[in-house]
């Protein structure tokens, strides 16, 4: 620590600009050196497990280290106590900021997977105990059960909500899915309409609900009612790229190639790297005379195709003998 | 609001119960009462004489050509109206010596059902990795040649009508060095006479070989081609001397470049020309339109059968075209690999084409599914064109990463009703469509000229299927030979129809079709129950290109039509 002054001698001598910010400097460095001991401190107390302690030493210290090591050590020992006594702020908060500051981190992941887990245990406990009887909790276990594949059960829950509340939103939707995923790629999906045509009544701007019933429909390449519920889901969500392509693709499919072109090039713009976008508007630009648009779109395909393909492959699917 | 759901979720989630489907078609079948004759029999070797068995060659370096051949074919290599069967199998090459000497296998029907091995007399024995096989009368002398595709070389036979054949391709020029697969024998610029496509599949060799999978025990798999480079493929023009000349280049057939499986030669847009469909595997399917005068432009992205609906290369393999639903104009399908769906494209009478398969149930029932050798025929006589299916995925090891696949698969067969829709009838078929194999190639053959139309399935490394047609009782026919004379001697191209009471119907002989296979050069013309044939028209094609008509014919039997002759016989 003895050369810090020394060299803050020296800049005195050179310019007067440096000359007040060396003294500052040397006065932050160990003022640095002193909350630096401070928060490392408050990481040894996480570790004896003294928690308590710890956070409000942490949460003093943390605005004022700049040390990235020291400063990553310290929102992880921060997350991890105040997930131990409860503070969820503080841990949402540090882990958002550990997020930003370290993106990407394994560890960093792997904390958030808890925390946010964890949260949800409490939340749901909370509604639990709450409000046992509410279809907010009846929704919960519908939906779990609906994630481990336990559609017919899942199915009865949604229907008993339905019955004591039939204008919840989402209910017919989650209905839709089931039904959808029981008639399979060659079942009925009659079923699964229904219940997305419930849903929308309901909830009128339920864009994915509208998305669903357009993509069924040109399924059954009815494509009056795909256009229909693909523009309303566009209009209902102008950032819902994949309603804007079944748009342009089912107008395409229809024959209105000149309709579909405005769908379409809205989908490539939010969309450039997907190949689905450029290929239908090749076709459209080559059924509506376009031959320059239809070569462009052509290429920018291909482009799109290739550079996927090559993400496949980077991604694990082959490696070099 | 619940959270958006993306198309690709939608798609994953409501293909969830594919497998769910599988199952039930498979309980369907077990459930279905077979008919105590069924539609299709399986003749086993000890009846038929056909002891070839394909070797693959399997090895743990996974080189991908061990898992995806070989071919078959029907032709009458002696002339004597009834049908031969060949069958490829493996060889010799950079990546597989064999442990002891492979060849591929003529056998001679000996017209009572059973076949004799006459491979080595005939001296058709293959010289390298076979994989397929191609059969049309280059030379216009009366008899069948065999082009056997292989790695790394081809091999062109010339038959010398003797029972032998010569291995001419060195003077033919059609060495075709590269991995060949499909080929079909067309006559292109309508001179008369046969030229030749062969499909090259990708940039591949011993050293070019790609590890696929992970490095532990049991984790590599055979690779998914999109790992090895596209290649041109070939176009041979017949120089009349026996000789070839390689004009993929100035045809514009290599300015597209592909991992080629299958082909089939039609008439796509009625011009008089013959386009070629060619399946490719992870790389845009290839239609090649025929401008004439020798020039050929792929049109396939535009006509809406190079990608899938969203601009991504499928898996294509086997290819067919026909006029399944009787509006005049060639339809084309093609098998693709699991979770891809087969494509059934319609026709839509101005360069492009839309796909049904979604619309008509096929898209469903093979969406795990992957399917090789295919062939629109008419299995029972009624007068509708109909379609076989062999099915198996090309990964051996496919199981073990994905439960839901299984490598070997049973075979598919759809009723069709000129346009009115596809029905499944596998379930009916018999007992063989129940069994699970690693089909392959697959060709239509009528071997005991009864006039149903028989089909000979081969598989990987495995023993072919000789499927006896017992589906048409009750049914009439009448089986043609076309003799092109200012035409291409095999009519590769002619268009027949025929009026029978109510029924009008028409078909072309198209070239090639299914995957690494030959067929029966007859076209059987199904009446029904109709018990005549009011008349019939043959289109020849160019550069005869004459419409000839014949009435009074007879049916329930074969005949021979001679292009200028007026009479048949």
């Amino acid at each position: 620590m003895r050369s810090k002054p020394i060299v803050a001698g020296l800049v005195i001598l050179s310019g007067v600009a440096l000359v007040a910010v060396q003294p500052v400097t040397a006065a932050a460095e160990q003022t640095r050196a002193g909350e630096s001991a401070s928060v490392q401190h408050g990481i040894d107390l996480v570790a004896s497990g003294h928690c308590r302690e710890a956070l409000p030493i942490l949460k003093r210290g943390l605005p004022r280290t700049t040390a990235k090591t020291l400063r990553y050590n310290a929102e992880m020992a921060t997350v991890r106590c105040a997930m131990a006594v409860d503070d969820e702020q503080t841990a949402a908060d540090t882990l958002l900021m550990l997020k930003r500051e370290a993106p990407g981190d394994p560890e960093v992941l792997y904390i958030a997977t808890h925390f946010f887990s964890e949260l949800g245990m409490r939340s749901a406990h909370e509604l639990q105990t709450r409000d046992p009887n509410s279809y907010q909790l009846k929704r919960l276990q519908a939906e779990a059960l609906e994630s481990e594949g336990k559609n017919d059960q899942a199915a009865d829950i949604y229907r008993e909500i339905l019955k004591q509340n039939p204008n919840v939103s989402g209910i017919h939707y989650h209905l839709g899915q089931i039904a959808l995923a029981e008639a399979g790629p060659s079942g009925s999906t009659d079923q699964a309409k229904q219940e997305f045509e419930e849903e929308t009544k309901i909830d009128p701007t339920n864009a994915s609900a509208e998305f669903v019933l357009g993509e069924l429909a040109r399924r059954a390449e009815q494509w009056n009612d795909a256009v229909q519920h693909f523009s309303r889901a566009t209009k209902l969500d102008a950032g819902f790229s994949e309603a804007f392509l079944g748009l342009g693709m089912s107008l395409a499919a229809s024959g209105k190639f000149a309709e579909a072109k405005a769908p379409l090039e809205i989908y490539v713009k939010q969309e450039p790297g997907d190949p689905a976008g450029h290929y239908q508007l090749a076709i459209a630009d080559s059924r509506t005379g376009d031959k320059a648009g239809a070569a462009r779109e052509m290429a920018l395909q291909r482009e799109a195709a290739q550079h996927n393909g090559a993400t496949d492959n980077a991604q694990g699917h082959a490696v070099q003998q | 609001m619940p959270p958006s759901l993306s198309r690709r979720a939608f798609l994953r989630a409501s293909s969830c119960s594919a497998f769910a489907a599988v199952i039930n078609q498979r309980l369907a079948r077990a459930i279905t009462a077979v008919p105590a004759s069924p539609l299709f029999e399986s003749i086993p070797a000890s009846r038929s004489g056909i002891a070839f068995t394909h070797t693959a060659g399997l090895s743990p370096s996974m080189y991908l050509p061990e898992t995806v051949g070989a071919g078959c074919a029907f032709l009458d290599y002696d002339n004597d109206g009834w049908m031969d069967i060949y069958l490829v199998n493996s060889g010799p090459c950079d990546f597989y010596t064999p442990p002891s000497p492979l060849r591929n296998a003529l056998y001679k029907n000996n017209r009572d059902g059973t076949f004799t091995d006459v491979t080595r007399k005939a001296g058709v024995l293959g010289s390298a990795y076979g994989m397929g096989v191609a059969v049309g009368d280059y030379d216009g002398d009366g008899l069948p040649d065999l082009f056997v595709t292989q790695y790394p070389h081809s091999i062109l036979y010339h038959n010398n009508g003797d029972g032998t054949f010569s291995d001419v391709t060195a003077k033919a020029g059609v060495s075709s060095p590269g991995w060949a697969t499909s080929a079909v024998w067309f006559d292109y610029d309508n001179d008369g006479r046969l030229d030749l496509f062969v499909c090259r599949f990708a940039d591949f060799s011993k050293e070019k070989n790609v590890w696929c999978g992970g490095h532990g025990p049991g984790e590599r798999y055979y690779c998914k081609p999109n790992v090895y480079n596209p290649m041109p493929s070939w176009l041979f023009h017949n120089n009349g001397d026996g000789t070839f000349t390689d004009v993929s280049r100035e045809s514009g057939i290599a300015a597209s470049l592909g991992k080629a499986w299958g082909v089939v030669a039609a008439d796509i847009n009625n011009d008089g020309l013959m386009d070629l469909f060619v399946g490719d595997d992870t790389a845009p399917n290839g239609l090649f339109i025929n401008q004439g005068k020798g020039k050929f432009i792929d049109n396939g992205v535009l006509a809406g059968v190079a990608y899938n609906p969203f601009g991504v290369a499928r898996s294509g393999m086997g290819v067919d075209a026909a006029d399944y639903n009787q509006d005049g104009w060639i339809d084309l399908f093609i098998a693709n690999v699991d979770h891809e769906m087969y494509s059934l494209y319609c026709n839509g009478k101005d360069g492009t084409f839309s796909d049904q398969a979604l619309a008509t149930g096929i898209g469903a029932i093979t969406r795990l599914m992957s399917g090789w050798g295919l062939k629109f025929f008419d299995y029972n006589n009624d007068g509708d064109i109909d379609l076989m299916i062999a099915n198996g995925h090309p990964d051996l090891t496919i199981h073990s990463h994905h439960p839901e696949l299984e490598y070997l698969q049973p075979l598919l067969l759809f009723q069709g009703s000129s346009g009115r829709g596809w029905k499944n009838v596998s379930a009916q078929a018999g007992p063989v469509f129940d069994r699970d194999i690693a089909g392959r190639g697959l060709a239509l053959g009528d071997f005991d000229n009864d006039g149903s139309v028989d089909v000979l399935v081969s598989t990987n490394n495995g023993a072919p299927l000789l499927l006896k047609n017992n589906a048409t009782k009750g049914n009439h026919w009448l089986g043609l030979r076309l003799v092109g004379t200012k035409s291409n001697i095999d009519a590769v191209g002619a268009k027949v129809t025929w009026k029978s009471g109510d029924l009008l119907r028409h078909c072309s002989k198209v070239g090639g079709g299914s995957y690494l296979s030959a067929h029966d050069p007859r076209i059987v013309l199904g009446l029904g129950t109709r018990k005549a044939l009011d008349w019939i028209e043959v289109q020849w094609p160019h550069p005869g290109g004459t419409i000839q008509r014949f009435a009074g014919l007879p049916i329930d039997r074969y005949i021979t039509i001679t292009e200028g002759h007026a009479g048949w016989k």
